[in-house]
């Protein structure tokens, strides 16, 4: 970060001034020796400018290995598997999140709220099914499920691009409106193309082939390029002689998360880039940033055409794992207001908070599912004769299958109490980005100092 | 030598006409003031410069030029560019202009543009810069970035998806140079909103400065500031003037007679007096139209405002929302 002479004279004055200003010149002053620092410099001032990052995705990657350990242990294990969410759960966590992070995207950081967006994830979802089932011509040949998403995210592009040619010509609610309509036709349409498969209502499916992720024959390992899936998937039993065993949902969390992660550097990088500056001026006032010189309308374009390349490469990891498509998790209206209620509940523009409001989501509604919840654990551990009485039917009544009506009122809380989602306002109370607030508050208190909270 | 003209301006909402073709001349270094009643249609004429709104008829005219040469260059030498601009015979030929690899700026000084038609975004980046009557910034941004994405509007940079955007300090420095200039420097990293409504309408004005433009329209600056407040606006302004053509909108006489090297009044849409200040004061039309007895003791109406005027403020507001 190169800064004028001139510059200096302001941060000197501001450390007499308000916390905002000393912090803000502190900031200036960290980067300037860290500049240099020299190769070694560069690189610990990355790690200093990352350690949450690099905390959170580690937590992710030891999350299967932890999840394994924890539910094994003796007394609390039970209790600990009701609550944490599954590994499985958490592969629909990363690219679901990677969906919902893209939504944040363009809706988040330009203002637009692309209702329509679940057509994005539709056709990422769509193309890899159809063309591993040989329904794509010219894409026969092709096993691979990177280069398949590559091609899924393309599309994407294309069809962005043509609805926004429509719908950046409206603003506000009409954008919305114009959105949600192309993606309701698409719904309608992929719901009735009987050649998708014969049941094109229930979506298609995969036959037995598997879905390989990793760039084939490539790395010193034939591990680099696993199949992923539920049930069909590679695992590792006693992986690499460390004595861990990878089941195949573990193995789908890693392939999976690796592309989450770098589409998730990918997306914060433009989002900090020149151009990432002007998609929030646009949400912050697109008449003003008319005025100073963008064509927004070309700059709107390229980041919906960014988030829907991204909304694709997360429904072909679906398709991947789930092995199958339907209109009812990809084209479907509701898949949008999901990563909407994600955004929200995370904190709307922050995009790292639209995957935590996944994770959020996906750990109630897993709580309070069906078949191993909250409702089967009461079932198992009270007694039949309190089962008989009203606590019985009570189970039965709020929470067997109930996680729909929770995360609902969750969402209304949140949007009354929490506006800024969880993100957000872990933002405002650190005053600054977490990634970089958070060190620096647990290096106050360590000092001992304790500081003055603010 | 003059950067921008009119030729038979016309805006028409419906029946009611906002501007009635006014021909009107902005010079290198030169601050006129644009002076009228409510819904006289000054900032309908501003909207028609800038591309906001589409005219009626007419045509508007650009060529950059005068102080397109030292602005490019970063550093600003307020005074030398002043006397470099008057000094600049009109029409003459000026081998520095445009040299900004600007859109459009390649062209020789005497080479008027057709600008009738061109966007919002098209005028800023020939050099055409405003700020608004109504504060018109991005709130949630720091005072900085504010300052900052404007800069940025007039690189190349812009496009640029891979690298941080703090690798880019030109755009910053610019930003730091300006909020000295306009005396926000130690509010930098405040976030806009949180600033006093009269430290916004300096930010106003410095966001259309980091535009980096030749020609500066200011739609009442002053609006709504304390009396201090204006005084601290005026030295801005005069300051600002040194080095930009600038066209003002302003209600406060005080002000206009102040700061304007010439003074135009729009009347009902039509430009009834463009004249030095004095000429304008005494002009007895001006004085039923608009002053209304300033600078004699008698007072006549007050503000003057008809309703035809009215209504036509009420037309420009419905264009402007929709």
């Amino acid at each position: 970060m190169a800064i004028s002479p001139d510059s200096s004279v302001p941060a000197d004055e501001g450390a007499s001034a308000a916390t905002a200003d000393s912090d803000a010149a502190a900031e200036r002053d960290a980067t300037a020796e860290s500049d240099a620092g020299g190769p070694l410099g560069t690189v610990r001032s990355i790690v200093a400018d990352h350690v949450v990052h690099i905390a959170v995705i580690v937590l992710f990657a030891i999350y299967p290995l932890a999840y394994t350990q924890m539910v094994a242990l003796p007394v609390i294990g039970e209790e600990l598997a009701l609550l944490i969410p599954r590994t499985r759960t958490m592969v629909a966590v990363l690219y679901f999140g990677l969906f919902a992070m893209s939504f944040d995207f363009i809706s988040g950081y330009t203002g637009y709220l692309s209702f329509g967006h679940s057509m994005f994830y539709g056709i990422g979802g769509y193309l890899v099914v159809l063309s591993m089932n040989g329904k794509v011509p010219f894409l026969g040949g092709i096993d691979s499920l990177l280069v398949l998403v590559l091609v899924g995210g393309s599309l994407a592009i294309v069809a962005a691009l043509i609805v926004g040619a429509v719908s950046f010509r409206l603003s506000g609610v009409y954008f919305a409106m114009v959105t949600l309509g192309f993606a309701e036709v698409a719904h309608v349409f992929i719901r009735n193309w009987d050649y998708v498969s014969s049941n094109p209502r229930d979506g298609a499916s995969l036959g037995n082939n598997p879905v390989s992720v990793g760039i084939p024959g490539w790395g010193p390992l034939p591990e680099w390029n696993v199949d992923i899936g539920r049930i069909i998937g590679s695992e590792f039993p006693n992986f690499l002689g460390t004595g861990f065993d990878l089941s195949t949902s573990d193995v789908s969390f890693y392939a999976v998360g690796v592309v989450v992660l770098v589409s998730y550097f990918a997306m914060q990088r433009i989002i900090h880039s020149p151009y990432g500056k002007v998609m929030i001026a646009i949400r912050e006032n697109e008449e003003r940033a008319r005025a100073v010189g963008y064509n927004t309308f070309y700059y709107k374009m390229g980041a919906f055409a960014m988030s829907a390349f991204f909304a694709a490469v997360a429904g072909g990891l679906l398709a991947g794992f789930n092995r199958s498509v339907a209109p009812e998790n990809t084209f479907d209206l509701f898949v949008t207001a999901d990563a909407l209620l994600a955004a929200i509940i995370g904190g709307f523009g922050t995009l790292a908070g639209a995957l935590f409001g996944v994770l959020f989501q996906n750990t109630l509604e897993e709580f309070l599912s069906t078949e191993d919840g909250l409702a089967q654990y009461l079932r198992e551990t009270l007694s039949e004769s309190t089962l008989d009485t009203f606590v019985g039917d009570g189970i039965d009544l709020l929470l067997n299958g109930r996680a729909g009506l929770y995360v609902g009122i969750v969402f209304i809380l949140f949007v009354l109490y929490v506006p800024e989602g969880i993100l957000g306002t872990l933002r405002s109370r650190l005053g600054g980005k977490v990634a970089r607030k958070l060190p620096e508050r647990i290096q106050r208190y360590r000092s001992g100092g304790g500081g003055g909270g603010s | 030598m003059t950067l921008l003209r009119t030729r038979g301006l016309t805006k028409r909402f419906g029946g009611l006409t906002a501007v009635d073709s006014v021909d009107f001349g902005l010079g290198a270094g030169e601050c006129v003031s644009l002076i009228g009643p409510n819904g006289a249609g000054k900032t309908t004429f501003f909207n028609l410069l800038t591309g906001t709104l589409v005219p009626s008829g007419g045509t508007v005219e650009y060529r950059s030029g005068g102080s397109r040469a030292a602005a490019d260059g970063g550093a600003r030498n307020t005074t030398a560019q002043r006397a470099d601009g008057e000094a600049m015979p009109d029409g003459g030929a000026v081998a520095e202009g445009g040299s900004g690899g600007r859109p459009g700026s390649g062209a020789a000084a005497d080479d008027w543009q057709d600008i009738t038609d061109a966007s919002p975004d098209e005028t800023a980046r020939l050099g055409i810069h405003r700020s608004y009557q109504i504060t018109n910034i991005f709130p949630a941004s720091t005072v900085l970035e504010n300052v900052r994405i404007a800069a940025q509007a007039h690189g190349t940079d812009s496009w640029r998806l891979w690298r941080n955007a703090g690798a880019f300090g030109e755009y910053e420095a610019e930003a730091w140079q300006i909020l000295e200039r306009v005396g926000l420097d130690d509010k930098a990293d405040l976030v806009a909103d949180t600033l006093s409504h009269g430290q916004k309408r300096h930010l106003e004005v410095a966001i259309a400065l980091a535009g980096d433009p030749d020609v500066l329209l200011m739609d009442e600056p002053t609006a709504g500031v304390s009396r201090d407040g204006v005084d601290r606006i005026v030295s801005l302004i005069d300051d600002v003037a040194a080095d930009h053509a600038i066209l003002i909108v302003e209600h406060n006489m005080d002000v206009v007679m102040d700061v304007s090297d010439r003074i135009a009044v729009l009347h009902q849409g039509s430009l009834i007096a463009d004249d030095e200040p004095e000429a304008v004061r005494a002009d007895p039309a001006v004085q039923r139209a608009y002053l209304g007895g300033y600078g004699d003791e008698e007072d006549e109406s007050g503000g003057g405002t008809g309703g035809a005027d009215d209504r036509s403020e009420t037309a420009d507001d419905g264009v402007d929302t929709a």
